[in-house]
């Protein structure tokens, strides 16, 4: 029976296939071919995407407008910072649109193949949130003093008799062990892997009305879905940034500008992919738009392409010296 | 000592480790936070900073390791441009997707039958349909390339270790360690050397290969049939030409069948190569891991399936087809030569064809399920983890507080020596004195490096998957070993399982358990059960019958023969399931790093993205084999002792 029904499937498919042929015969590969070369004076780059949506958002954007000027663009997913700059030294990405980490590529970048870019113009702001019921239940609960009072709430069945305290995925800027330390909290650090496990966290924690403590970052489309959200950040003693490499004291994230960085191979080009990369520049509002689009089931090209056409003010900016 | 049983030694060790454990719970664990190194992660991680900053100063890369990439890359590339990437000014691969069936179609036609070929084209076009037509041919590309050069290898070596005692006795320790090393760990400390990309990927696919070639090539040589080759030897033939024309053709078959398992080893691998930069189906499977979307992680699963069962089926048809001493009639060789000259041909055509016709060239975008069965599988999930969510995590709370809490206690927060005493005593009563003094010495490196703590939580995932693969894996391997119908129902299943890699169903998994520790047991189980029930089925119905048939006459119930005559009969069997079940799990059990089970896993994950902390993963991907090879000694004991 499997059989028979396979081969009937096969043959369908040559037939199709057959058809097919008789149906392409009229365009030809070479001519397609000859315009394609006509404008690829841009080049070919990879640009890296990392693993959350804010980032599609820029890159995409970033993406669109190349493509619009003759550029082919790769996109390549790696993790953040290390792996992504080797891979730059590498030769094989060209550009990094969003990078949250406060100058950890400096090894690359005194090693001449990684270029600081400058600001993309989103600010990025990591913190730990709980569901805004809890923020409206338990208003003490947001300053990190009280968080020890409620650390019974927030156990589970793997935080080892702590509060579970959610923490963002490995790749990410995480500083949640030594905030919990230098604020003495009774709270274990759990893995989460990904912005969507972070996403399901407190969506569920939110819907069913059940605690969560988790790591969050705006800009980001979260704070659109549950309202109140973006109010309910905990907040940590400030802490001195200014030696972010000697790190124990640290207790809370920092306000960041968000950096671009670019291959060194791309910086030496004439390409206006080099431009573009340069010039990008855009608001968190901008950026939430895009990946609000995305959310919703858009694909990435499609909703960066309905912000181009609705902001031609702007990607003409980028595209000027 | 031999008077007490076995099992009530390792009762007494169980009793007075937890009254141990109980007494200084919490006390000298060598719990070291995450963020934080030891002098020796440190030196490592300096030591791995200066080979990264050497990489375009030192000789050894200039000279030694940034060549090998090069050829490597270049390798690849070749490949690539012939059937996957637009080729030098060309918009489209030399050959275009037709040109790629078409060939594969009439190999496949003209090494075995019609029915091959059909099911092989399908499967092709079943790819391309899902939308992954340039990820299969990088699949395939890489594939190909890390096989050839996993053969080019690897058969030279099978033969000198098939044909010299000496030569296996120093290569057998290394290919059981490639065997029991979990996937992960060594794909940092080849990134180091040869960088993020295709050559570190298709390195790291040759490591987990090539033992596989070796072993069944060697094999292959020292099962033939002794008394042709003492003939040809005492008619005076030098060891090369009885090599070359007697002991070479007769293991042909079994080195072409050495050839399909090292194609389905290379093609396992594909997945997780996209850690490292492997272009392929990999990439939209981790993509789909990250972004947490289910229904794209199955579509390109989906189509790694389908490769597998493509490559296994036309590399297989073509073992079978040197079946046989028989001489072919001339009659048969003509037909035979007439239908490759048929092939060859229209294969030609087909290139042709798809050359100069871009639909032919490039896969056409209208032709595409994958929105469809992405949505349906998005669906599918969503209902699953919204309704049977409460069910889901009610019974991961049960098994995290009542199996795993407890052995993570026990295991983990004791202190080392305790711990560390009670796993050699226990190794001691299984293994005896030889596996008890290894399991100290692997014990004492991981003490040594700093991350026991992290050890004994990934040990205690280890076992509480391998507990759970075991109960659901010897319960459903004693019914397809008893019947053959159910044998039927399950089959495609395990096939299924083996093949679909376990980043595709880790994302549901993470649906239907929250980024926690039982997300990774979970997934280590699934992944395990096939090779568990393969295992078990085959012990059970390799009991004598005539055993069961006198137990039949002597009155016993079903459960009777099971329980009393063919469990215990195969016991062997079990037991090595349990092993292989473990190195599955132990494999698994670490990916769980990406989905939040903390543990060795983690600490390899986090090395790859922290600069600060890539000594200390390089260390935990030590550790983890560490554990590995003191896990796999011990259950390999355990299995051969009785």
């Amino acid at each position: 029976m499997i059989f028979s029904q396979r081969r009937r499937i096969a043959t369908a498919s040559i037939i199709a296939a057959g058809a097919l042929v008789l149906a392409g015969c009229s365009s030809s590969v070479n001519d397609t071919a000859e315009s394609a070369k006509a404008s690829s004076e841009c080049g070919t780059w990879a640009m890296a995407m990392h693993a959350w949506n804010g980032y599609t958002a820029s890159a995409q954007v970033v993406t669109e407008v190349a493509k619009a000027n003759g550029c082919t663009i790769t996109q390549t997913t790696l993790e953040e910072a290390g792996v992504t700059y080797d891979a730059m030294e590498a030769g094989t990405i060209d550009v990094i649109i969003e990078d949250w980490g406060g100058g950890r590529w400096k090894e690359w970048v005194d090693r001449g193949s990684v270029v600081e870019v400058g600001d993309n113009g989103n600010i990025g702001l990591i913190g730990m949130y709980v569901p805004p019921w809890m923020a409206a239940k338990y208003p003490d609960i947001l300053d990190s003093a009280n968080l020890n009072k409620y650390a019974d709430m927030f156990k589970t069945s793997d935080s080892g008799g702590k509060g579970a305290w959610y923490e963002g995925p490995p790749g990410y800027t995480t500083i949640g062990e030594k905030m919990i330390s230098a604020n003495k909290l009774n709270y274990k650090a759990i893995s989460t892997g990904s912005e969507a496990a972070l996403v399901d966290v407190l969506t569920k924690a939110e819907a069913n009305k059940t605690p969560a403590l988790a790591y969050f970052y705006t800009p980001g489309t979260l704070f659109i879905k549950i309202p109140g959200l973006e109010q309910s950040r905990v907040k940590f003693p400030a802490n001195d940034w200014s030696d972010a490499a000697n790190a124990s004291g640290l207790t809370d994230y920092p306000e960041t500008a968000l950096k671009k960085l670019a291959s060194k191979k791309l910086m030496d080009s004439n390409s206006v992919f080099a431009t573009i990369v340069k010039n990008f520049n855009w608001t968190n509002a901008d950026q939430n738009s895009v990946a609000a689009d995305i959310e919703s089931g858009m694909k990435p090209a499609e909703a960066a392409n309905k912000w181009i056409a609705a902001n031609p003010d702007k990607v003409k900016a980028w595209l000027g010296n | 000592m031999r008077h007490f049983k076995k099992s009530h030694l390792l009762i007494g060790v169980g009793l007075v480790w937890v009254a141990l454990s109980r007494i200084f719970q919490g006390e000298h664990t060598l719990e070291l936070a995450t963020a934080d190194n030891t002098a020796f992660t440190t030196s490592v991680g300096d030591v791995a900073a200066s080979i990264r900053g050497n990489r375009t100063k030192s000789s050894a890369f200039i000279y030694f390791f940034n060549p090998i990439r090069a050829a490597i890359n270049g390798f690849v590339e070749i490949i690539r441009s012939i059937i996957s990437v637009p080729s030098g000014n060309s918009i489209i691969p030399v050959i275009g997707w037709f040109g790629v069936v078409a060939i594969v179609a009439l190999a496949v036609y003209a090494t075995s039958k019609l029915r091959t070929a059909l099911l092989v084209v399908s499967l092709l076009m079943a790819c391309g349909a899902l939308g992954m037509w340039q990820f299969t041919m990088d699949t395939l590309a890489m594939t190909i390339a890390s096989v050839l050069l996993s053969l080019l290898f690897g058969i030279p070596l099978g033969i000198w270790a098939g044909l010299s005692d000496r030569v296996l006795k120093i290569l057998t320790p290394f290919l059981d360690l490639a065997q029991i090393l979990p996937t992960l760990v060594y794909l940092a400390p080849l990134a180091l050397f040869f960088l993020i990309g295709t050559a570190s990927a298709t390195i790291a696919t040759m490591v987990y290969s090539i033992p596989i070639a070796i072993r069944i090539t060697a094999h292959a040589i020292r099962n033939l049939n002794q008394s042709p080759i003492e003939a040809a030897l005492s008619m005076g033939s030098t060891p090369k030409q009885t090599l070359t024309k007697v002991q070479l053709p007769m293991a042909k078959q079994m080195i072409i069948l050495g050839i399909n398992q090292t194609v389905m080893a290379a093609l396992s691998f594909v997945v997780i190569a996209a850690l490292i930069g492997a272009p392929g189906l990999g990439k939209p499977v981790v993509d789909a891991l990250i972004i947490r979307n289910v229904g794209q992680g199955f579509v390109a699963g989906f189509a790694v399936v389908f490769v597998a069962i493509l490559l296994d089926r036309s590399t297989s048809a073509a073992a079978k087809a040197q079946e046989g001493f028989i001489p072919m009639t001339p009659h048969q060789i003509r037909g035979r030569r007439i239908k490759r000259a048929i092939a060859g041909l229209a294969a030609i055509a087909a290139i042709f064809a798809s050359r100069s016709v871009l639909s032919l060239a490039v896969w056409p975008g209208s032709i595409n399920i994958a929105q469809q069965v992405e949505d349906v599988t998005n669906h599918v999930t969503k209902w699953v983890t919204t309704n049977l969510y409460i069910f889901t995590v009610g019974f991961k709370d049960f098994i995290s507080n009542w199996v795993l809490n407890p052995i993570e206690t026990l295991l983990a927060f004791s202190p080392w020596f305790v711990t560390m005493s009670a796993i050699v005593l226990i190794a001691a009563v299984i293994g005896g004195i030889r596996v008890a003094m290894l399991a100290t010495g692997l014990l004492a490196l991981i003490v040594l490096s700093g991350l026991w703590h992290e050890a004994m939580i990934t040990l205690t995932q280890t076992i509480v998957a391998t507990l759970l693969t075991m109960s659901i894996g010897i319960a459903l391997g004693i019914w397809v070993g008893r019947s053959v119908r159910a044998e039927r129902i399950v089959r495609p299943f395990l096939d299924a399982g083996q093949t679909l890699p376990a980043f595709v169903y880790l994302i549901p998994m993470l649906g239907l358990f929250g980024p926690t520790r039982f997300t990774a047991i979970a997934t280590g189980i699934v992944y395990s059960i096939p090779v568990v029930v393969k295992i078990v089925s085959e012990g059970i119905r390799a009991v004598p019958v005539a055993m069961i048939e006198a137990a039949t006459v002597a009155g016993s119930t079903i459960r009777q023969i099971i329980t009393k005559v063919q469990l215990p009969a195969a016991k062997k069997a079990i037991l090595l399931a349990t092993n292989q079940g473990m190195i599955f799990v132990l494999a698994v059990v670490v990916i769980g790093g990406f989905v939040g089970s903390g543990g060795l896993g983690y600490l390899v994950i986090l090395g790859g993205s922290k600069p600060d902390l890539q000594g200390k993963g390089l260390v935990a991907g030590f550790a983890i084999l560490l554990l590995g090879v003191t896990i796999d000694r011990i259950a390999q004991a355990s299995a051969r002792r009785t």
